[in-house]
């Protein structure tokens, strides 16, 4: 004791052999004021609590608060990303859809309520720590196997050295032990750091070893852990399979059936005619064209191919429709209507050609009933959809200006194509709205026309629509005047053409001064010429 | 504990007896409850809902609500007992005997049965659709799928599946009831041994059961869909019951005197923690089986809750969210709620009007579009309360004519029950 008599008191324990006396010691010290107190059992004592006076935990509340934060976290994370920040069709579930929401709102409101729960324990509990003064006497050992044992701190305001230990050994308790604070140093022992070092550093050799695998070069083949990850066996666009009989991959609809979001609007919508009245005028032929939309790949027999044919009504349009034939005299010239489409023959709903030997002048009536107006609501959107899509699929042959001078148009040019027919010029009076109605143009976007594919089955109707908006913008932008412009616009365009005409003359001046500078040079050059030519002979 | 110094009362104390005023109403309550039992049946036969067929398939179907109520009331409680023993569960001696006296209802419930069983050999489907061989050509079902259904779902098979679950269920139930009972007089330590030990083979047997049960007495009635989640839902409601009528019944029983000593807050405590976990697990179920189904999305499993959106029944299927899960899991949350019996047994009489209503949404949809109107509702009010009395008042007189103890009294964990205690 007397060596211990400069160092600070922690408090005081009493031992017990039992829980009852244990549990009426507690609640003599309890009632006797005492609040910083504990008790040291070697197994779960039921009632000490109450024994000890100790207040309700606030650690349900905890619980509770961190639960609700993991269902709030839960629930915005999802509708936010879901439902806002990247909407994107899951299973053909709306975007904002409560039941698919739940599961994981649930798991993270038990996470954070368990970490809540857990680490609200060591909180309230003061842990981790990593001494109690309590554990220094070897007599305390046996609070894990066979002793009980009441403490009272030094802390706790009514403590008084003889009176605690006159209480507890009042109360029954035996072997009274003082408890010192525990003076050693608190520096942690130097191998720690070493062994600590060691293992970082020793950690941080196979991300170095990654990090320079990741930037060397090696003859052998790569290692597929997770082969198929690395090389997923579903199907690309355009590969085959040998899953079905005609080996594509890509499967075309089941015919007879209607994909989502298709066929959702009239079939005028989809075929570019007043269907109704072609029903009126041929009946046979409105079945036909309906039948080849819906059957598109039933190669039944011939009659089969002139369903489908009587789909491409725009197929015997170049021969009959376009008589001037400036934009593809070769086609005009090489290619008979009948020739073109045996369809047309056997089905004489198609228009009919009247026979040209010269392909040049004819004038049979197209007697379809062609859509006149567009069926979309037009407006900005339209067009600058009409648009994108006219530059990715049609600029390629026809030319961002519609003139018929694409890219592929100039190569074809370049490398002398024989078989290479000029795609049309769009800005010809020929393909204007009064001769050329929407609906047909719609068609031959839609099914083709000459050597020109159908575009149908990779551009939505809706699509193929707004390009038809689009066409007859261009077509009118560049028959337009100054007075079809808005008021507010023509100044505008105005000031742009004067800018821009300002540009060309400061251009062209620029060119001119250039180039009479080089004259200059030239003339100053070839006037040195002879003069060198003189100083050399001079010697 | 030391606290506690009641374990010095004899085993024939007066308090472990049935209460008189509680034994009185044995008879009365049978009585009325046969009485409107008929009566439903009656009105259900003259003026039920709808034409005739539609009037007693509606009131069939009623009556396959009030049997499944007071069923799984029973069912609940045979587990209850069984996982006691399984687990060797201290707390729980005081009040099984409470379960048991439910659970020994159940060959009694067995005799009640019949009805439906009758109903299962209809020609014209009047219950089950199955029985009724013209169904699957009347909703576009392919003959080749009907047939394979009917192999299992015919009224034969049916019989002999039912036969077994009720000979097994009534065998144990039996079986603990008499040990437990025979432990009474002997208050020999080797029967809580043998009950412990037949636990574990009685669980499995008892978790087949059910859950074939649930497949056959209420899935079929929807013939062609399947949820193979049906059984544990069921499970999870019958769970849900048998806490909430253990509850009342010993609430009722320390209301007019009984084993008042004995059944402390923290036996509450802990039932209430039961109640609490029951309607989550409840409600996790339920929605597993629905948004499994519900992401899927194929007509075959989405036409039961297809059914049960339409009409006043997606009314229902919304209130449930809020009755049978929202407001008991609020309610039932805090500890200081658990730790007032009288909130408790108020929660658990709530929780079995939301057992029923959850029964009667899983029955009647099935039978009609409709609640059926003021008959179809007094249909069903009347066979519910009436067969609920049936129940009740059958085991009251059950307890009073075989002097039944109402506490297990030489259980050899009684002291531990007694002394239990949370924290």
């Amino acid at each position: 004791m007397t060596d211990k008599s400069n160092k600070k008191l922690h408090g005081v324990y009493a031992e017990f052999d039992a829980v009852d006396p244990l549990l009426a010691a507690c609640r003599r010290v309890r009632d006797a004021g005492y609040v910083k107190t504990d008790a040291f059992t070697p197994f779960p004592v039921h009632g000490i609590d109450k024994a000890l006076g100790i207040k309700p935990t606030a650690l349900p509340w905890i619980a509770l608060a961190c639960g609700l934060t993991g269902t709030a976290i839960g629930v915005f994370m999802q509708v936010f990303m879901n439902t806002f920040d990247y909407p994107y069709i899951i299973s053909g579930k709306p975007f904002f859809s409560m039941p698919a929401f739940i599961p994981v709102s649930f798991e993270l409101t038990i996470l954070l309520a368990s970490f809540g729960a857990f680490f609200g324990m060591l909180a309230l509990n003061g842990l981790p720590k990593f001494s109690n003064p309590i554990f220094t006497d070897p007599g305390f050992d046996r609070a894990t196997d066979d002793k009980f044992f009441l403490f009272i701190d030094s802390a706790d305001p009514r403590f008084n050295h003889k009176g605690v230990a006159r209480l507890l050994t009042d109360a029954g308790g035996a072997n009274l032990v003082d408890v010192y604070e525990d003076d050693t140093s608190t520096q942690s022992p130097k191998w720690l750091w070493i062994v600590l070092g060691s293992v970082i550093f020793l950690s941080m050799i196979p991300l170095l070893l990654v990090a320079r695998m990741r930037v060397t070069n090696s003859s052998s083949p790569r290692f597929h852990v997770f082969f198929d990850m690395d090389f997923s066996p579903a199907k690309g666009a355009q590969m085959t399979t040998s899953l079905f009989a005609d080996g594509r991959s890509m499967r075309p609809d089941v015919p007879g059936t209607v994909a989502v979001g298709q066929f959702d609007r009239e079939l005028d919508f989809y075929s570019g005619i007043d269907m109704d009245e072609l029903a009126r005028r041929d009946s046979g032929r409105a079945e036909r064209l309906v039948r080849a939309m819906l059957y598109p790949d039933d190669p039944q027999d011939a009659t089969a191919d002139a369903e489908a044919a009587a789909e491409q009504p725009a197929d015997a349009v170049p021969a009959t429709d376009q008589p001037a034939a400036e934009a593809e005299p070769a086609e005009a010239a090489t290619a008979p209507p009948a020739a073109e489409s045996p369809a047309t023959e056997l089905n004489p709903a198609v228009v009919e050609p009247a026979p040209s030997p010269t392909g040049a002048a004819v004038t049979s009536e197209d007697t379809t009933p062609w859509l006149r107006k567009n069926p979309l609501e037009l407006s900005v959107e339209v067009v600058e959809r009409g648009r994108t899509q006219f530059d990715i699929y049609c600029a390629t042959c026809h030319g961002n200006d519609g003139r018929g001078n694409g890219l592929v148009n100039r190569r074809a040019q370049r490398i002398l194509a024989t078989a290479w027919v000029q795609p049309s010029s769009l800005h010809q009076d020929t393909l204007y709205q009064d001769v050329y109605p929407d609906g047909k143009l719609f068609s031959t976007i839609s099914n083709g026309i000459r050597k020109m594919s159908g575009y149908g089955s990779q551009i939505k109707a809706s699509d193929r629509w707004a390009i038809v908006a689009y066409v007859r913008a261009m077509q009118a932008s560049q028959n337009a005047d100054v007075d079809d412009l808005p008021v507010d616009k023509r100044d505008e365009l105005k000031k742009l053409k004067a800018e821009v005409e300002a540009k060309l003359a400061a251009a062209a001046e620029a060119e001119q001064k250039k180039a009479a500078e080089a004259e200059l040079k030239r003339a100053e050059a070839a006037k040195q010429k002879p003069a060198d030519a003189a100083a050399k002979a001079i010697p | 504990m030391s606290e506690h110094k009641h374990h010095l009362k004899t085993a024939d104390d007066p308090s472990f007896q049935l209460p008189a005023s509680l034994a009185a109403l044995a008879v009365p309550l049978a009585a009325v409850g046969g009485a409107m039992l008929i009566i439903g049946f009656l009105i259900g036969a003259v003026a039920g809902p709808g034409d005739a067929a539609e009037s007693w398939r509606f009131t069939m179907s009623a009556y396959l609500v009030a049997f499944t109520f007071c069923f799984s009331i029973s069912l609940g409680c045979l587990f209850f007992v069984l996982i006691q023993h399984l687990c060797r569960a201290g707390w729980s001696v005081v009040i099984r005997r409470v379960a048991e006296i439910f659970m020994i209802a159940i060959p009694a419930l067995a005799l009640l049965f019949i009805p439906i069983l009758l109903a299962s050999w209809s020609p014209s489907g009047v219950l089950y659709p199955w029985s009724d061989a013209g169904f699957g050509d009347s909703h576009g079902i392919p003959a080749s799928t009907w047939e394979e259904k009917l192999r299992y779902l015919n009224s034969g098979w049916f019989s002999v599946r039912s036969a077994i679950y009720l000979v097994l269920l009534s065998g144990l139930a039996i079986y603990y009831f008499r040990l437990s009972r025979l432990q009474d007089e002997t208050g020999e330590l080797t029967l809580t041994e043998r009950m412990q030990a037949r636990s574990g083979p009685a669980v499995m047997i008892f978790s087949l059961v059910t859950t074939f049960a649930a497949f056959d007495w209420l899935m079929s009635l929807a013939p062609m869909w399947y949820s193979t989640m049906f059984g544990v839902y069921i499970f999870a409601g019958s769970m849900l019951a048998a806490h909430s009528a253990v509850t009342v019944a010993t609430y009722l029983l320390q209301s007019r005197g009984a084993i008042r000593d004995e059944v402390t807050i923290e036996h509450y405590h802990d039932l209430g923690k039961f109640l609490f976990g029951f309607v989550t697990f409840w409600t996790y179920i339920a929605f597993s089986q629905f948004m499994l189904i519900w992401y899927a999305n194929i007509p075959e499993e989405t036409e039961w809750f297809y059914t049960r959106m339409q009409g006043p029944w997606h009314s229902i299927s919304y209130l449930m969210i809020f009755f049978h899960w929202l407001f008991p899991f609020l309610g039932l949350l805090s500890r200081h709620v658990r730790r007032r019996p009288k909130l408790v047994f108020a929660w658990s009489i709530y929780l079995l009007v939301v057992h029923f209503f959850d029964l009667y949404w899983i029955v009647m949809p099935q039978a009609g579009p409709t609640l059926g109107g003021a008959s179809g509702i007094l249909v069903s009010l009347l066979l519910t309360l009436g067969m609920f009395g049936l129940y009740i008042g059958g085991m009251l007189w059950f307890t009073r004519c075989k002097q039944v103890k109402i506490l297990a009294v030489r259980d050899p964990r009684l002291p531990e029950s007694l002394a239990f205690e949370n924290i």
